[in-house]
Formats: structure tokens, C-alpha cells, sequence
């Protein structure tokens, strides 16, 4: 019939128009993030054994940390910074990491007002949020 | 019931019985300026509660909730739109026919004024009761051609001008179809009078006897009215907003009113000719029914707005002159035909 495809349309569009909404009112409501989701980072600094392998595996440099022996001979981490303007969030870090200590996290309110907030020191964050990982 | 369907008209007569002589010219001035003042109140009203409802319709259809945080879910939109159109520049191009440039949108919104003073809203409601009232209201709605033009040749743009011209090519080559659809009523009646049409459909609405010239004036109505998938005018991919790239700040806010004041008229007419009007089963007034039937062919266009893509420019005029107008000539070749055959079987 000549106009069906119009009908057809209508229809569509009917139905979608009494359906379901599919947004999601974000302040208020939290979004159900999809477990691919890659968009923070996470440091347990009891874990970290300071080999660095984080900070060679990143193709973009973010990762800056630095160590000092303790009475035992053993590295301890002494600072660990991000320059996550420049983090990819691709998780090689986490990939590489022998312990586990760095771990690809989902956290997502990660916007800041100036630039230099995303200079993020990682042993810090970890502390205040309270939680590792 | 009765009370409620002619409480205005009543109101109306307590008015006019201030009066030393019911029917003098100053009883007849002052009610003449309250239907304009209410005419007016209806374009602007209208307005208002259409451009959220276009925004709600296009949420809506796209699985959106469309604007919600004024307000409870929104409700209360326009009125931030309209202070922040009021806030805007008022901005005249440089090289611009600045009088032409300003007069074009006036023209606009005072056109649904003119158009929607003639059309009865309930029983002997009709602010200006016209005997020619169709022919009228076709007439003035036509007029919104020339504003088209003159904002499109003011504002010293090309994409405005192009659109101008688009809008004249589309408008008058629709204004056929949709003045051909409407005879076949007219015919039925013997009458332009908006008034005798509504009376007519006591028992039968026109949309049952002429579903072919309802369907054409939906489609040349949405055509006249430049909304998609008709909007040639004003496709942005096209000719940026044609005719209202220039405008700014209220002026250009007076042509969205001017549009869906527009829409208002074209919707009340197609309630009126082929919806029956104000009449309808007692439970409502007869005003009741009738926005009822306004508020449902006005939201059929804005689901067809949200539905259809933009229609090709030849594919438009094609539209027009080879289907809609061959088909109008057929509705009302069939009409008479009708009309002869009623008659010679019931020997009027």
C-alpha cells in the first residue's frame, strides 16, 4: 500500500513515545556502569613493592613513584604520582602489576576546576577515600 | 450542562447588559475589544504551552523525558525560554531593510490573531461570527507568504533569502490543495460560515463524509505551516534557519510564537471542518470538546514532526502538484457527484 512505510513510522514512534525513558537523571540518580568500564585508578600501597614496571608499561608516561630502603633492604613507596590529563585509563599498569597493588577502578567524578588538580598523588587519594583498589 | 456550555455566552450577555441599550456601539466596541483581548490570550497561551509540549513530544518519541528541571518534570520551561529570549540582543544587520527587517515578524504573530477571531469555539462563540468565514481565514493565513519574503529580503542574507523563496514556492504551491480540500465541505453546506459548518455536523462529523480531504488538509496544513517534514524553509542543513538567521532575541521569538499560533489556527480549522467542532457527546461543554480536538490534531503534527525526515525540495513540489491537487480535484469531483445523486434520489 502506498504510505504504509508512513504508518509504519508512526507507529514506531508511538510506541517509543509511550515506552519506557531510557535516560538516567545523573545527579540524582548513579548510573549502572558497564563492568568494561575503565575510568579511574586505584593504588594499595601496603601491596606496592616499588618495581616500577607500572611506570615502564605506561605509553604515556603518567606514572611517576619513587622508593627508599627500609632497615630490611626492602623498597618501600615513598611517592606515586599520576598525570592522569595524560592517562589513557588503557590498564597496562594494573596488567603488569606483580602484586596487584594497582588496580583499574570505576570511579567517574573525576572532574576538577584547574589543571593542575589532575596531578594525582595516589597515596593520598587512597587515604582519603579510605578504600583501596 | 447547559450553564456550563454557554457560560461565557452568558458572561458575555451580563456584560453587555451594563449597558443602557444591550446592542449599541459602545456595547458592541467593548465586546469587540474583550474577544480581541481573549483572541490574543489564546495565541499567546497557546504559544506557550506548545513549545514545551514540542519539546516534550520530542523527548518523548526519542526515549527522553524532554525538559525537567524547572518546575515539577519541567512543566514550567517556557518560562525560562522566554526570559532568556527576553535577555538577548536585539540585533539588526548592517546592510539589513531595517523597516521591512522589523515589520516581518509583526506580521507573523499577528496573524493568528486575525485567523483565530473567526473561528467558533463553542456554541455562539465565535468572536467574529463571518459569513465568509473559511474564505477569510484562508485568505489572512496566506498573508504569512509576504511576511516569509519580507524577513527573507530584509535581512540582506543569502541563506534568508533562499529561504524566503523556498518559503513562497512551498506555501503558495500547498495553499491549493488545501483551499481544494476545504471546498468539498463547503459544498456539502452550502456555506463558508464556520458557524453553519459546525451546525451541519450535529449528527455526523465531515471527517466520516470527506476523509479524503481531511487527509489532504493535514498534509498541506503541515506544509502551509513550514514544520517537517515540510520544513524547507528553515532546514538548517539547507539555508542555516533560513528566513530567521538574522533574527535575534524577541523578534525572533515572535516568530516561534507566530508559528505555533499558526499551528494553533490550522489545527482549530481542521477541528472545525472535519472534526465537528465544539459539538460532540454531553459529558464535556462544547469549548471542552473542541481543545480536545485542537489539542489532538496539534499533537498528531508534532508526532509527525518527530517521525518523518525532511521531505526533497522536488520531491515537495511533486507532492503537491501531481498528488495532492490531482486528488483534491477528485475529492470534490466525487462530492458533487455525491451530492447530484443525494438529491436525485431524495428530489431536493
Amino acid at each position: 500500500m502506498f504510505g504504509k512505510g508512513l504508518l509504519t513510522g508512526l507507529g514506531i514512534t508511538f510506541k517509543r513515545m509511550v515506552g519506557p525513558n531510557i535516560t538516567e537523571f545523573y545527579p540524582e540518580q548513579k548510573p549502572n556502569l558497564p563492568t568494561r568500564v575503565r575510568s579511574s585508578m586505584g593504588l594499595d600501597r601496603s601491596k606496592c613493592i616499588s618495581c616500577n614496571m607500572c611506570a615502564m608499561a605506561c605509553p604515556n608516561g603518567v606514572i611517576k613513584l619513587t622508593s627508599e630502603k627500609d632497615e630490611n633492604n626492602k623498597k618501600v613507596l615513598k611517592s606515586y604520582h599520576m598525570d592522569v590529563g595524560r592517562c589513557l585509563f588503557c590498564g597496562m599498569c594494573a596488567e603488569v602489576c606483580p602484586t596487584k597493588a594497582l588496580t583499574v577502578t570505576q570511579e567517574y567524578e573525576n572532574s576538577v576546576y584547574e589543571p593542575g588538580d589532575m596531578q594525582w598523588d595516589m597515596i593520598k587519594r587512597a587515604e582519603r577515600k579510605g578504600k583501596v583498589g | 450542562m447547559d450553564a456550563l456550555n454557554n457560560v461565557f455566552v452568558n458572561i458575555a450577555y451580563a456584560i453587555r447588559g451594563l449597558f443602557a441599550d444591550p446592542q449599541s456601539v459602545w456595547a458592541n466596541l467593548v465586546m469587540s475589544v474583550i474577544n480581541f483581548i481573549i483572541v490574543v490570550v489564546i495565541v499567546v497561551l497557546a504559544a506557550l504551552i506548545l513549545i514545551l509540549l514540542e519539546r516534550k513530544v520530542a523527548g518523548w518519541t526519542s526515549q527522553r523525558p524532554g525538559p525537567n528541571r524547572l518546575g515539577p518534570r519541567g512543566w514550567f520551561q517556557t518560562i525560562a525560554d522566554a526570559l532568556k529570549l527576553m535577555g538577548k540582543e536585539d540585533i539588526t544587520p548592517a546592510g539589513a531593510d531595517k523597516f521591512i527587517f522589523k515589520v516581518a515578524p509583526m506580521i507573523i504573530f499577528s496573524l493568528p490573531m486575525m485567523t483565530l477571531a473567526v473561528i467558533p469555539y463553542g456554541s455562539g462563540m465565535a468572536p467574529i461570527d463571518l459569513d465568509l468565514g473559511i474564505f477569510y481565514f484562508l485568505a489572512i493565513s496566506a498573508i504569512s507568504t509576504v511576511a516569509f519574503v519580507m524577513a527573507g529580503w530584509g535581512s540582506n542574507n543569502k541563506y534568508s533569502l533562499l529561504g524566503g523563496m523556498r518559503a513562497v514556492a512551498q506555501m503558495i504551491s500547498y495553499e491549493i490543495p488545501l483551499l481544494f480540500s476545504l471546498l468539498g465541505v463547503v459544498m456539502i453546506t452550502q456555506s463558508f460560515n464556520l458557524g453553519v459548518i459546525v451546525q451541519d455536523q450535529k449528527n455526523i462529523p465531515f471527517i466520516l463524509i470527506q476523509p479524503l480531504a481531511f487527509v489532504i488538509y493535514i498534509i498541506a496544513g503541515m506544509a502551509e505551516l513550514n514544520r517537517a517534514p515540510f520544513d524547507l524553509v528553515e532546514a538548517d542543513q539547507e539555508v542555516v534557519a533560513g528566513p530567521f538567521t538574522e533574527y535575534s532575541g524577541l523578534r525572533w521569538g515572535l516568530f516561534f510564537l507566530g508559528e505555533y499560533g499558526n499551528m494553533t489556527a490550522v489545527s482549530a480549522l481542521a477541528a472545525t471542518v472535519f472534526l465537528g467542532g465544539w459539538q460532540g457527546p454531553g459529558f464535556f461543554p462544547g469549548w471542552v470538546w473542541f481543545w480536545m480536538k485542537v489539542g489532538v490534531i496539534i499533537f498528531f503534527i508534532m508526532w509527525a514532526r518527530w517521525t518523518f525526515p525532511r521531505i526533497r525540495i522536488d520531491h515537495l513540489m511533486h507532492l503537491a502538484w501531481k498528488v495532492l491537487l490531482p486528488l483534491s480535484i477528485l475529492n470534490i469531483f466525487l462530492t458533487g457527484l455525491g451530492i447530484y445523486i443525494y438529491r436525485l434520489v431524495m428530489g431536493g
